[in-house]
């Protein structure tokens, strides 16, 4: 089987801008909860935990 | 997110969720022993909202003799196992003693669990002496002081970490003590991760 041909420099700035776009996420995740009121936040947390 | 802070409380109510169910469930056995705790870490940022899964919940307790452990072993016993060992005198002396975590699941489950250890450095003292308490719903748990966790979880540095650390700091940056933050942050030697994810 023939492989691809894999750019280890162009993999790194790929997993860079995937962690930048992360804690942009965060940010947007904050500014939504701190608006939220704690039952529905907190009712779409668990059913992320509770999933096992 | 309605929260309520004081000097060493923070209250608010949420529909508890598995892993809350287990914090609450172990650390109400550490409470009737009267052991003194702190939940550090990861569970920190989930217990204020973050939406992420976990393994463990990290706690320091302080050291307490065979009696006493044993004492809390058996009102573990109903309804927990430690996954290390079925003997609480290896647990105390193997483990904990020296300086080696124990974890302890809802029987018959293996995940998520409890990760137990003694202090061992200067800031695990600190933290046992400043506890912070989190009142949920009508339940407590004890925390580490946010303004000891986030700094610490750049110290730990792995991209889960940083985004907890950035979660906390972003939630709480109007209540947090930011004397005490550029303290610890200074003492870690962590300004720079701290200005590049932080700021």
């Amino acid at each position: 089987m023939k492989l691809p041909q894999i750019d280890l420099k162009e993999l790194e700035k790929a997993k860079e801008k995937n962690f930048k776009e992360r804690l942009e996420f965060i940010d947007m995740y904050v500014d939504w909860i701190k608006k939220t009121p704690n039952l529905q936040w907190s009712l779409q947390q668990k059913k992320i935990i509770d999933k096992k | 997110m309605d929260i309520k802070f004081s000097k060493d409380n923070i209250a608010f109510e949420k529909e508890i969720n598995d892993l809350d169910r287990l914090a609450l469930d172990f650390t109400s056995a550490l409470d009737k022993c009267k052991i003194k705790y702190v939940i550090i870490s990861g569970y920190v940022a989930i217990l204020f909202g973050r939406s992420r899964a976990s393994e463990d919940i990290d706690l320091f307790m302080e050291k307490i003799d065979y009696p006493k452990f044993l004492m809390l072993w058996e009102e573990l016993e109903p309804n927990f196992m430690c996954i290390n060992t079925s003997d609480p005198k290896e647990a105390y002396t193997e483990y904990l003693s020296n300086n080696t975590a124990i974890r302890f699941s809802k029987k018959g489950e293996f995940v998520p669990n409890m990760e137990i250890k003694f202090p061992k450095q200067e800031l695990d003292f600190w933290s046992l002496a400043h506890p912070i308490k989190v009142i949920m719903n009508k339940d407590v748990l004890v925390i580490s002081p946010l303004e000891l966790q986030i700094p610490f979880k750049l110290v730990l540095g792995t991209e889960k970490d940083i985004e907890d650390a950035r979660y906390l700091y972003k939630l709480f940056k109007e209540r947090l003590n930011s004397e005490l933050i550029d303290q610890f942050v200074r003492k870690l030697k962590i300004g720079e991760k701290f200005r590049k994810y932080l700021s």
